[in-house]
C-alpha cells in the first residue's frame, strides 16, 4: 500500500516530464492499435474476397485430385455432383453448395484468337460469389442466360470484343476430342487480379459440361454463413463423406489461399518490426524518466533507507512507479488509439493503392481489435516494468550515508 | 544500550586518506540526552551515522541494543533503524510528496502496523509536536520549524529507543531552534527515549544533560 501510494504521488511530482513519458506511451499504443486494426481489416477483407470470389470456404474433389488432378483433371472428376450437393445441404452452417468445372482452351472473335481459362458455375447458386466481381460493362450472368458468358476486362481488351458479341471457345472433351462452343458476352468483369482478368471466362456449368461432353464436376464449392464456423463444418463434412461412402477429399480455404497467406506473413512481419521499434522507443523513454527520477531523489532515497526501507523496498518503489506509468499511460493510450481509429473511420477510411498484380485499390478502415488492444496494453506495462529495473537497482544500491549527503 | 570500542573511520578522497574518527570509545545508556559538540569536520555526523547503522566503521566494534552491527545483514539493519532508531536531520528530509500525516505514518507502514493503531499513534504524535492542525499540509506548505516538528514526530512515532539528531537546529532561527530543543527535551523526559544530537552551537549545547566534545575525530571529554 505504502509503495503504491508513494509511487502514485511520485509519478505526478514532475508533471511535465510525466506528460512527455505518457505522450511516448500514448503515441506508441495508438500506433499499435491503429496499425493492428488496419492489418486486421486487410486480413478480413482479403480473406473474405478470396473466399467469396474464388475459393469458397471448402473445396471438395474426387480422392487423389489434389495430388494428381492438376496434371490430368479429367480423370479426377466427381461423377455424381448432385448427390454430394444434396447430402451436404443438410448442414445448417452452409450457405451454398455449388459444382464447378474448369477448362483451358482458345477463345476467338473470328479475327483474333487467344488462350483462356474457362470456369463453369451454377449461375442460380453462385450469385453471392459474383458480388465480389465488379461488372464494368453489361451485366452479371443470370439463370435465364444459358448461352451467356462474362469475360475478364483484360481479355476483352485484348480480343477487341464488346458486350453482345458472340465468341467461340475451342477446347477438348474429357475423352480428348476437339469441341467448340459459342457464347454471347453479357458482361465484362474486373476481379482485382490483372493476371486473372486477362484469361478468365465465366460460363453456365451446363454449357461447359456440354462442350466437355460430361455430367461430372471438377470440384464442389462450399460457402458458409460465417468463416468462423469452418472448424465445426469440416468435422460434419468428414462424417457425411464417410457415412455416404463418397470417394472424395476436401481442402479448406486456408490451404488454398496462397496469396492471402503470403500477405498475412508479410504484414505480420512488418507489424512485428513496428512493434519492436515502438517498444524500444517506449522503453528508452521510460528508462530515461526513471533515471532522472532516481538522480533527483538521491537524498530522498537515503531518507527512506534511514527510516527503515530495505533495498528491496527501494527496488519495489521504483519498479512500481514504472508499472504505474505503464498502466496509466496504457489506459490513456487505449482511449487515444480507439479515438484515432474512430476519427479515421468517420472520415471515410484510408485509400490503399492497388498492390502489385492487382488493378483495384481499396478503402481501408481501422477495426477495433480487442486482442490488439490487450496486447498493446500488456506489452506497455511489461516494457515499463523492464525499463525501470535498472534505475531501481541503481537506487537500491546507493550507500545510505552518501545518499543523505547528496546535494 | 550503545557501546563503541576503539572505533575508527577513514574516508578515501582520491589518493589521500581522511581519518574522520580516531579510536572512539563511548557508552550511552537509556534515557540520556546527549550532545556531540564540535566544529565542522570534527567527526560528529560520522559518529552519528555509525551509531545509527547508516555506515560501518573502518575498525572497532559498535554494539546497538546488544547487537554487533557489523554482523547484521542489510535487511536486519533496516529493521533496526525502523523500530529502534529515529532520525532527525538538519535539512528535515521529509518526503515532499507526502503530507505531514503521511510522513509521520511512513515508518509505521514499513513496520506493518494496522491502520487503526497507526492512525491513533500518528494523531497523538502530531498533537504532541503541536501540528494537529497541519496534518494535511505537505512539507512545502510548512515553515522550517514546523517541518522539523514533523521530522521529530516521524522519528518518535515508532517509539524508538534512540533518536539521533544531526544539527537539528542549524537551519532554524534561534527562537524556533529553542522551541525544537524544548520539544526534544520534553520527549526525552516523557518517553524516556535516548537523544543524541550534534551541534556546534554553544547555546544549543546547554540543553544537553551530557556533552561530548569532539575534535579531529577524537572525544575530548
Amino acid at each position: 500500500m505504502k509503495t503504491i501510494l508513494l509511487s502514485l504521488r511520485n509519478i505526478f511530482r514532475n508533471k511535465r516530464r510525466t506528460a512527455i513519458t505518457f505522450m511516448a506511451i500514448i503515441s506508441g499504443m495508438t500506433g499499435i492499435i491503429v496499425f493492428g486494426g488496419f492489418v486486421k481489416f486487410t486480413y478480413q477483407g482479403l480473406r473474405e474476397s478470396t473466399i467469396r470470389t474464388q475459393l469458397g470456404h471448402v473445396q471438395i474433389y474426387k480422392k487423389g485430385y489434389s495430388e494428381k488432378g492438376v496434371a490430368n483433371p479429367n480423370k479426377y472428376l466427381i461423377n455424381n455432383p448432385e448427390a454430394v450437393e444434396k447430402a451436404l445441404s443438410v448442414i445448417p452452417d452452409i450457405k451454398m453448395v455449388s459444382s464447378r468445372l474448369t477448362f483451358s482452351g482458345l477463345i476467338s472473335t473470328g479475327e483474333k484468337t487467344l488462350t483462356c481459362k474457362g470456369i463453369g458455375i451454377a449461375v442460380e447458386k453462385e450469385g453471392e460469389m459474383s458480388d465480389f466481381e465488379t461488372i464494368v460493362e453489361g451485366g452479371q450472368l443470370e439463370p435465364d442466360m444459358p448461352d451467356g458468358g462474362v469475360v475478364g476486362i483484360e481479355l476483352m481488351k485484348a480480343l477487341g470484343a464488346k458486350v453482345g458479341d458472340y465468341l467461340t471457345i475451342l477446347t477438348t472433351t474429357t475423352e480428348g476430342a476437339i469441341n467448340a462452343l459459342d457464347f454471347k458476352v453479357v458482361g465484362v468483369a474486373q476481379t482485382g487480379s490483372q493476371d486473372y482478368d486477362s484469361v478468365f471466362v465465366k460460363l453456365p456449368i451446363k454449357l461447359v459440361q456440354r462442350v466437355l461432353d460430361t455430367d461430372s464436376a471438377e470440384k464442389i464449392i462450399v460457402l458458409l454463413n460465417d468463416t468462423d464456423n469452418i472448424g465445426r463444418v469440416s468435422l460434419v463434412l468428414e462424417d457425411i463423406i464417410k457415412k455416404n461412402g463418397f470417394n472424395l477429399e476436401y481442402k479448406l480455404w486456408s490451404d488454398l489461399a496462397i496469396f492471402y497467406n503470403k500477405v498475412v506473413q508479410l504484414y505480420n512481419g512488418i507489424f512485428g518490426v513496428i512493434k519492436i521499434i515502438i517498444g524500444v522507443i517506449v522503453l528508452f523513454s521510460i528508462a530515461n524518466t526513471m533515471n532522472m527520477s532516481v538522480f533527483e531523489r538521491v537524498r530522498e532515497i537515503g531518507t527512506l533507507r534511514a527510516i527503515g526501507t530495505t533495498r528491496a523496498g527501494i527496488m519495489r518503489l521504483f519498479i512500481s512507479e514504472g508499472i504505474l506509468v505503464g498502466i496509466i499511460g496504457g489506459l490513456f493510450g487505449i482511449a487515444a488509439g480507439i479515438l484515432i481509429a474512430y476519427i479515421i473511420n468517420l472520415s471515410g477510411g484510408i485509400y490503399i493503392p492497388p498492390p502489385p498484380n492487382m488493378n483495384k485499390g481499396y478503402i481501408a478502415l481501422i477495426l477495433i481489435v480487442p486482442e490488439v488492444i490487450l496486447y498493446a496494453f500488456v506489452s506497455t506495462v511489461i516494457v515499463s516494468a523492464l525499463s525501470s529495473i535498472y534505475p531501481a537497482y541503481k537506487a537500491s544500491k546507493l550507500k545510505v550515508v552518501e545518499a543523505l549527503g547528496h546535494v | 544500550m550503545i557501546s563503541l570500542k576503539d572505533v575508527t573511520k577513514e574516508y578515501r578522497l582520491g589518493k589521500s586518506v581522511i581519518n574522520a574518527l580516531r579510536g572512539i570509545d563511548l557508552e550511552i545508556n537509556e534515557g540520556e540526552f546527549i550532545s556531540l559538540c564540535g566544529p565542522s569536520g570534527s567527526g560528529k555526523s560520522t559518529l552519528l551515522n555509525l551509531i545509527g547503522c547508516l555506515d560501518f566503521p573502518t575498525s572497532g566494534k559498535i554494539m546497538v541494543m546488544d547487537k554487533d552491527v557489523s554482523e547484521l545483514s542489510d535487511a536486519v539493519l533496516s529493521r533496526l533503524r525502523n523500530n529502534t532508531i529515529g532520525f532527525i536531520f538538519q535539512m528535515f528530509n521529509l518526503i515532499p510528496v507526502l503530507t505531514a500525516y503521511e510522513n509521520t505514518e511512513y515508518p509505521l507502514l514499513i513496520l506493518g502496523m494496522n491502520r487503526k493503531e497507526r492512525q491513533a499513534r500518528v494523531s497523538r504524535m502530531l498533537d504532541e509536536v503541536g501540528l494537529s492542525k497541519f496534518i494535511k499540509h505537505k512539507p512545502d506548505e510548512l515553515s522550517g520549524g514546523q517541518r522539523q516538528r514533523v521530522a521529530i514526530a516521524r522519528a518518535l512515532v515508532t517509539n524508538p529507543k534512540i533518536v539521533l539528531a544531526d544539527e537539528p537546529t542549524a537551519n532554524l532561527d534561534s527562537q524556533t531552534g529553542i522551541e525544537i530543543l524544548e520539544l526534544m527535551k520534553m520527549m526525552n523526559e516523557e518517553h524516556k527515549t535516548t537523544f543524541i544530537f550534534s551541534t556546534h552551537d554553544q547555546k544549543v549545547v546547554r540543553y544537553a544533560k551530557k556533552v561530548y566534545n569532539i575534535t579531529d575525530g577524537r572525544i575530548n571529554s
